[in-house]
């Protein structure tokens, strides 16, 4: 379970990033943070596994508080799924997914690149899980596509069993069609493995969709926090409402958004 | 749907005849003039001292005296006797057979023959007490490669030099650049002292580092390989650093995430990420050191530069010219092998 207890944050300029977050997150719950950008959506999540330092409150997995001697043993529990997918691009599939152990090897083994055969085996049935064939293992990260780059991504998220996975805007730069797939892919494998899922996005379909629970955040509030059932159009709308134009949904949600400009064009 | 119509303004033309109230200004004014005149009068006030004037009088001469308007050209006289002295090129070598008391006239080496000569010899006359030619017949032992093969016996050499300055430096330089960058030193001291420690070994030239290094280590290549190293080494540390701060932060961020730890994440975040740049400087050094190795031959570091300054010493101007070819042709063939590798490689 994850409990945020009263996180804020303000960055050092003084703007004010989170106030006082205060919710948790009970075991194998697919959770999606849904706000427009600046919303304070990836700072929550990098306060979970310590990329980011709360100004005030804690966050606690299972009851272990972040702190510094807490860090190393709850980073192992944490995976991280990011938007810009963060690999190695000029190394092979196989070593990004394998450098997803990397906490738990020993520097010698990680400098030699001497894996156990387990540990190989536990990458290609990763791979294999997310979708990948034998023949990308060798290939560089950067000769795949950005919807293969992502399960890669997912793969090394998953390699050290996390109890917990942290996906900042896991399909921003995807199309719909891989968006979704790459979303299906992130919530069965981590309910095949009762992983907890924070996922943060900014596209209100998706959210339904894919959401166990939806928290919507704005202007480092929560301002929702619910079943995709309970978040209706109007608190689309309670959740959007003001928000500047260009911090509007873009991909899959962007048609009401469409409709609603389509309809100013006209009023005016 | 209604769509909303724009309006359209025609873009205003001015009545014909109207004078433009714009004007462009000429590009040059009187400040540049000035700027000019000054940088003109240092040109020639240390085009002086650096003989310049005197380098222009002299080359037109040559020129002159090649064209066949005047007789006399310092320089072509001073070019051609040199030229003259180093064509053609020394391949074989000649030695008295003398020399080799342990030689097997019916088993010679490979290649080499023995030929008689006659060879003038000034003799003081007992008697006379004076100065008289004689002439000897000598049997000399002639190797009609054996010039070459010394030649290239001495480029190997300069060559296994500048390898092992390249390997040392690239061992030393590996440390260094990872505390000399910013972002994965371990504290503010360790970084000053690796960025001291690069400075400071990029200020020493080579030559200056080899003559201190022979007086140390004797002549041979152990001080070639050591000057090398060291000043390659000043060299790489700077330009590694720079490529691991410059290191694309996604992937690192997300080894950090994970908690992946220092070492590590360089290794798999950076490392990867480097290694073309990486390979490119390191290249650069083997080209540099190949050249460098033949000048510091020249304070007796070893390899062909030791060969060069004695036949230069000696005067023996056709063996010079042999050495000269060689390393050209060395340097250009390491030209095709770094282009090839590199195009292989990143």
């Amino acid at each position: 379970m994850i409990k945020f207890n009263q996180i804020s944050k303000q960055w050092p300029d003084g703007t004010k990033a989170l106030s006082a977050i205060d919710f948790d997150i009970p075991k194998g719950q697919f959770c999606v943070i849904l706000g427009p950008s600046g919303a304070g959506k990836s700072t929550l999540l990098r306060a979970v596994n310590g990329l980011m330092q709360p100004t005030a409150g804690h966050v606690a997995i299972d009851g272990v508080e972040f702190a510094p001697q807490t860090a190393r043993e709850l980073r192992h529990r944490v995976a991280m799924i990011h938007q810009h997918f963060n690999l190695t691009l000029r190394m092979s599939v196989a070593a990004n997914v394998l450098a997803g152990l990397l906490p738990v090897v020993s520097n010698v083994r990680a400098l030699l690149g001497w894996f156990t055969p387990e540990q190989r085996a536990k990458s290609c049935a990763l791979l294999d899980r997310v979708g990948l064939d034998p023949k990308h293992l060798h290939r560089r990260a950067g000769e795949l596509s950005g919807g293969q780059q992502q399960r890669v991504g997912i793969a090394r998220a998953f390699m050290l069993n996390p109890e917990v996975v942290l996906a900042d805007e896991p399909v921003a730069s995807l199309d719909p069609k891989i968006s979704r797939d790459i979303l299906t892919l992130i919530r069965d494998a981590a309910r095949e493995r009762n992983t907890t899922v924070l996922c943060s996005l900014h596209q209100v379909d998706l959210a339904r969709e894919f959401g166990d629970r939806i928290v919507g955040m704005r202007d480092g509030r929560i301002v929702f926090d619910g079943t995709p059932a309970e978040f209706t159009d109007e608190r689309v709308e309670a959740l959007y409402h003001g928000a500047r134009w260009e911090d509007a949904p873009t991909d899959a949600g962007s048609d009401t958004v469409i409709d609603e400009f389509e309809s100013q064009l006209v009023a005016a | 749907m209604m769509v909303p119509t724009m309006e359209i303004k025609p873009i205003p033309v001015p009545a014909m005849g109207t004078k433009v109230e714009w004007h462009l200004d000429q590009p040059y004014r009187a400040r540049h003039l000035l700027i000019l005149i000054a940088v003109i009068a240092l040109l020639l006030f240390t085009g002086h001292r650096t003989e310049m004037d005197k380098m222009v009088v002299m080359t037109g001469q040559a020129v002159g005296n090649i064209v066949g308007l005047n007789s006399e050209s310092q320089v072509v006289r001073g070019l051609s006797r040199v030229g003259e002295s180093m064509w053609p090129p020394v391949i074989a070598t000649r030695e008295e057979l003398s020399r080799f008391p342990e030689i097997d006239r019916n088993n010679l080496p490979l290649f080499a023959s023995i030929e008689v000569r006659e060879v003038e010899e000034q003799r003081m006359n007992v008697d006379s007490l004076e100065m008289e030619k004689h002439s000897t017949q000598v049997e000399q032992l002639v190797q009609p490669l054996g010039y070459a093969w010394t030649v290239f016996i001495k480029m190997l050499e300069t060559i296994e030099i500048a390898l092992w300055g390249t390997l040392l430096s690239v061992v030393l330089s590996l440390p260094l650049a990872w505390f000399a960058a910013r972002n994965y030193t371990v504290n503010h001291f360790t970084y000053t002292l690796a960025r001291g420690t690069i400075s400071l070994l990029r200020s020493m030239p080579e030559l200056i580092v080899a003559l201190f290094l022979v007086l140390a280590y004797g002549f041979g290549p152990i001080a070639g390989v050591l000057a090398l190293g060291l000043h390659a080494a000043g060299f790489l540390g700077k330009f590694y650093a720079e490529d691991i701060e410059n290191a694309d932060k996604k992937p690192q961020e997300a080894l950090e995430a994970i908690g992946a730890g220092k070492v590590k994440t360089l290794w798999y975040g950076v490392m990867p990420q480097v290694v073309p740049q990486y390979i490119a400087y390191t290249l650069y050094i083997l080209d540099r050191n190949v050249r460098m190795a033949t000048v510091i031959g020249l304070v007796g570091a070893g390899g062909i530069g030791q060969e060069l300054k004695g036949r230069f010493d000696m005067f023996q101007y056709d063996h010079v010219a042999t050495i000269l070819i060689a390393i050209f042709i060395v340097v250009f063939l390491l030209d095709q092998f770094s282009a090839r590798l590199r195009a292989k490689l990143i």
